[in-house]
């Protein structure tokens, strides 16, 4: 009797315990899971919905009036300047993606294959980061007194005698807008080629030399191959920020080189036309979105394993 | 023997490179203390009553103690809300992770115009004024993926297995937390913490459209630099970037003399 | 066809002033062509720094490097015709297993040697060695670690060099996988004739592969001879204690005659041996070398050496006994026969040491 007593009491008294571990444990995970879900629930969910709302309206002289059409989103892919600014602003996010790429690919390969004390590799590092912290805005202000008519460049074509007057072709236009923009972004693709580059093992460089293969053959056959997914998705990011940039458009751009965070802009102001703004708004985060899921696939699929 | 090809070809082009880093940083130094009107050319001669006027320009001072605040404030944000998002996204599987996850991420691919035109539509709805806190709260959602990735890192480099043996050991949660997950991810936190500083201290993008009255110092560059301006941006952009090497070295040094002593004990 | 290679006075210092440590302090070496010699020690020994720089892949501070009787020293990594197999394979991971093994058949150097065809076909001929023919088309990451392996030696041999070095190939493998690729070593080498330089840090597979072995220690051979001299004779106490088990008890070296030596040990008891090392004196203190399998319990008498048993292990295949010399002359370890009747602890026993494997050491 008593020893079926103490049994089921024992029993029930398991049976307590293993409720609450897990009871704890839920209890934990919302501690951890609710506060960052709550702040991206009211600070981006509710947001992007309050846009979704706004871009299905218009506008009437000066005043909101909801609805429930999707006008906007047909005029940003068939009305003019549209479409064609959003295309513009991919294809100079392109340019800039590929060319602070190439730019940056000698100071990184130096750094990793050519650099043996790790003292001077942390001093390049950090003379690679430092221009990062002067100001985004003079540094392109900066290329304008660069480039521009009266500008260094064009003085010392000058002062050589390969140019009789200022070249303005250096200026305001899509041209200076890719240039501000790749220097812009070299440092960062610096540093995301670097830290692939140093992922490569030492033993598969000596291995080849061993088997007989010179430096091009090395890099081409070898190096080139492996880093190239990691370069592609460091330029995503590259991408991403010369596709939404407004400043380099203003300062050094011309009017052929408006991009697509301009057009947003004067939407929000003097035309005060939020409901195209908010449509541009919506098809820019989809696009986003599916950005973010194509990169992490094609991460996936082509990251070499070592 | 990891060094092949050509080292002079690569050692020029590398610091070629570095030469197109630091050309507009030299060209910005330079005409800082220009005595001149203009940004540009022609040089006149060297001055520093530009760094004069920087020190005396209220409205830029005030400016820079401004980016100043609100980057602060976003590093708190970050890491308030951004350490606990990487622990739950490391521990756990919770209905909604993966929307979670790219929710969180897609903040640093989006203009940061169009971070801002949702935010400000969401101030507006609720009536909440412009000030240096929608900024702090903007910057702070659009910088958060950095803590997360970091954190995040980090925590599955760590791996599970020092937080079972406390917790089998007797630690409760918060123990846990202190003495095992906090001191493993010091160093990812502090990267990430820096990093978010300084983007947040030179940010325009979300900070255009989310500024009320007071002014961040990139905000007041725009507008100088919209206007014709003068070599007090090259002055105050120069202060900067040397106050920032400062800092940095300053950090390093700090930091690595703790390093050496907790070695050694 | 293959080479021989000679190190002379072979010196590696990392610091660049010469004021610290040297990696490698003075190696002279003859290894001849075709044979298999092990380079062997404990990590930090400079076998590996040896076998780089042979490759190529490390300057020599000072000393030579041979070459059949040629100067290499200087002669860059990539014209050296040793291929080398890497400890962590080394295998290209953007290439598949095919890619891998040509790789070495398609370098410019090679241009014009062979055709595609012929190029195909010494790929195949040598996957067919190492048994992975099936597998050319999977890339690095698919294969297990013994695979890997056998790729990068595949690799190595399909370009027919004269001279292939080892780098610890067989460490990260399992104790049971490695010991069948050492019987694939053994067999490729016999098949192919060519000179292997192996290094490793574990003697039995030194002992079991090589015709050489070079014992290691702060950059200095301490012995190079067949294994079995290095078992049976080892030149000081280093290598004795390295290889294998082996318990040096001291003793005094009192007399010695045609038909050999008597030594007395610490306990004033006596044992004679064969005449073994010539350079230990009379009246000199030597080390006795004695293995688990030199000794034997004997009923006590003349030529045995008295003391009690300690401890006992049942280690399977046999029993393995400590005992303590009377006197406090030493401790050794012996092996029994399992189905013998057991000698309990404190049990006192006499010990006869096997003459002519006994050994004696002067250093």
């Amino acid at each position: 009797m008593e020893s079926v007593a103490s049994t089921v009491l024992s029993a029930g008294a398991r049976e307590t315990a293993v409720r609450s571990a897990r009871r704890l444990d839920r209890r934990r995970m919302l501690f951890w899971v609710l506060p960052p879900v709550a702040w991206f629930s009211v600070f981006m969910l509710i947001p992007y919905a309050l846009l979704l709302y706004t871009s299905l309206g218009k506008v009437e002289d000066m005043r909101f009036i909801p609805g429930l059409s999707l006008d906007n989103f047909i005029r940003v892919f068939t009305v003019d300047p549209y479409l064609g600014v959003i295309l513009k602003s991919a294809r100079i996010g392109l340019m800039t993606a590929v060319f602070s790429a190439v730019v940056a690919y000698p100071l990184a390969f130096f750094l990793a294959f050519h650099v043996r004390s790790s003292r001077f590799k942390f001093l390049i590092y950090l003379l690679v980061i430092v221009p990062w912290w002067a100001s985004y805005l003079v540094k392109a202000y900066a290329w304008k007194t660069i480039l521009g008519s009266g500008g260094i460049l064009n003085v010392a074509l000058q002062k050589v005698g390969l140019t009789d007057e200022p070249v303005r072709i250096f200026l305001y236009n899509e041209f200076s807008v890719v240039m501000t923009l790749t220097y812009i972004f070299t440092p960062f693709a610096v540093l995301s080629i670097y830290a692939q580059l140093e992922r490569i093992p030492t033993s598969l460089i000596e291995a080849a030399r061993n088997l007989g293969a010179g430096g091009w053959m090395i890099f081409l056959r070898i190096i080139l191959p492996i880093s190239v997914p990691g370069v592609v998705a460091g330029s995503i990011i590259t991408f991403s920020l010369a596709f939404g940039d407004f400043v380099a458009p203003v300062l050094v751009g011309g009017p052929e080189s408006v991009m697509v965070s301009n057009v947003v802009i004067n939407l929000l102001g003097v035309a005060f036309d939020w409901p195209l703004a908010a449509a541009i708004g919506l098809v820019i985060i989809t696009l986003g979105l599916l950005l973010i899921s194509a990169s992490g696939w094609l991460e996936e699929k082509t990251q070499t394993r070592f | 023997m990891r060094a092949f090809g050509n080292r002079p070809l690569v050692l020029a082009l590398a610091m070629a490179v570095l030469g197109f880093l630091y050309l507009p940083i030299l060209v910005m130094m330079l005409f800082s203390l220009n005595d001149s009107q203009y940004t540009g050319l022609p040089f006149n001669g060297f001055t520093l009553h530009w760094y004069g006027e920087v020190f005396a320009d209220r409205k830029l001072l005030v400016s820079i103690w401004n980016s100043v605040y609100v980057a602060a404030g976003v590093v708190v944000l970050s890491v308030l809300f951004g350490l606990p998002a990487a622990i739950a996204l490391d521990r756990y599987d919770f209905p909604g992770k993966g929307l979670f996850r790219r929710i969180v991420m897609l903040p640093i691919v989006l203009p940061g115009i169009i971070t801002g035109i949702a935010l400000l539509s969401f101030y507006l709805t609720v009536h909440m004024r412009l000030s240096l806190y929608t900024i702090m709260l903007g910057q702070g959602t659009a910088l958060m993926c950095i803590t997360i990735t970091e954190v995040f890192a980090r925590l599955q480099q760590i791996g599970r297995s020092q937080t079972e043996a406390a917790a089998n050991l007797g630690a409760n949660e918060w123990e846990v937390f202190r003495s095992v997950t906090l001191p493993g991810v010091r160093s990812a936190l502090a990267g990430a913490m820096l990093i978010a500083f300084s983007i947040s201290f030179d940010e325009i993008a979300v900070t255009f459209l989310l500024t009320g009255r007071d002014n961040t110092l990139p905000m007041t560059l725009w507008s100088m630099l919209r206007r014709e301006a003068t070599p007090e941006v090259n002055a105050v952009a120069t202060l900067v970037v040397l106050m920032s090497i400062v800092l940095i070295v300053g950090g390093m040094y700090f930091s690595r003399g703790r390093g050496v002593a907790s070695r050694e004990s | 066809m293959t080479s021989g290679i000679e190190l002379k006075n072979l010196r590696k210092t990392y610091d660049g002033h010469g004021q610290g440590a040297w990696a490698v302090d003075g190696v002279d070496m003859t290894i001849g062509a075709g044979r298999f010699i092990t380079l062997l020690g404990p990590s930090g020994c400079g076998k590996t720094t040896t076998l780089r720089m042979i490759a190529g892949l490390e300057t020599p501070t000072s000393g030579q490097i041979l070459r059949d009787g040629v100067d290499i020293t200087d002669q860059p990594v990539t014209d050296r015709d040793m291929r080398m197999v890497f400890q962590d394979f080394a295998l290209f991971p953007n290439m598949s297993v095919e890619q891998n093994v040509a790789f070495g058949l398609r370098v410019r150097r090679m241009k014009g040697r062979y055709s595609e065809a012929e190029i195909r076909k010494r790929v195949y001929q040598f996957l067919d060695l190492v048994h992975l023919a099936d597998h050319a088309a999977k890339k690095p990451h698919q294969l297990s670690g013994g695979q890997k392996q056998r790729v990068s030696l595949a690799r190595a041999l399909v370009t027919d060099p004269q001279i292939v070095l080892f780098d610890e190939p067989l460490g990260s493998l399992d104790a049971s996988l490695r010991k069948i690729m050492q019987i694939e070593l053994i067999r490729i080498h016999r098949e192919l004739g060519k000179t292997f330089i192996y290094v490793t840090h574990d003697q039995d597979e030194a002992m079991a592969m090589s015709s050489s072995i070079a014992v290691m220690r702060g950059g200095k051979v301490m012995q190079f001879g067949s294994p079995r001299e290095i078992y049976d004779r080892p030149a000081n106490r280093y290598v004795a204690s390295f290889i294998g088990h082996a318990h040096i008890v001291d003793a005094r070296m009192e007399g010695r005659d045609a038909e050999g030596s008597v030594l007395r040990v610490g306990n004033g008891q006596r044992i004679r041996i064969a005449n073994d090392n010539e350079n230990a004196a009379v009246g000199q203190t030597v080390g006795l070398m004695l293995r688990a399998e030199d000794l034997s319990f004997e009923k006590a008498g003349a030529d045995t050496l008295g003391g009690c048993v300690v401890d006992s292990l049942y280690r399977g295949e046999y029993v393995e006994y400590v005992v303590e010399l009377d006197g406090n002359a030493g401790v050794v370890h012996l092996h029994a026969r399992t189905d013998l009747p057991a000698l309990d602890q404190g049990a006192p026993v006499a010990l006869r040491v096997n003459p002519h494997k006994a050994h004696v050491l002067v250093q």
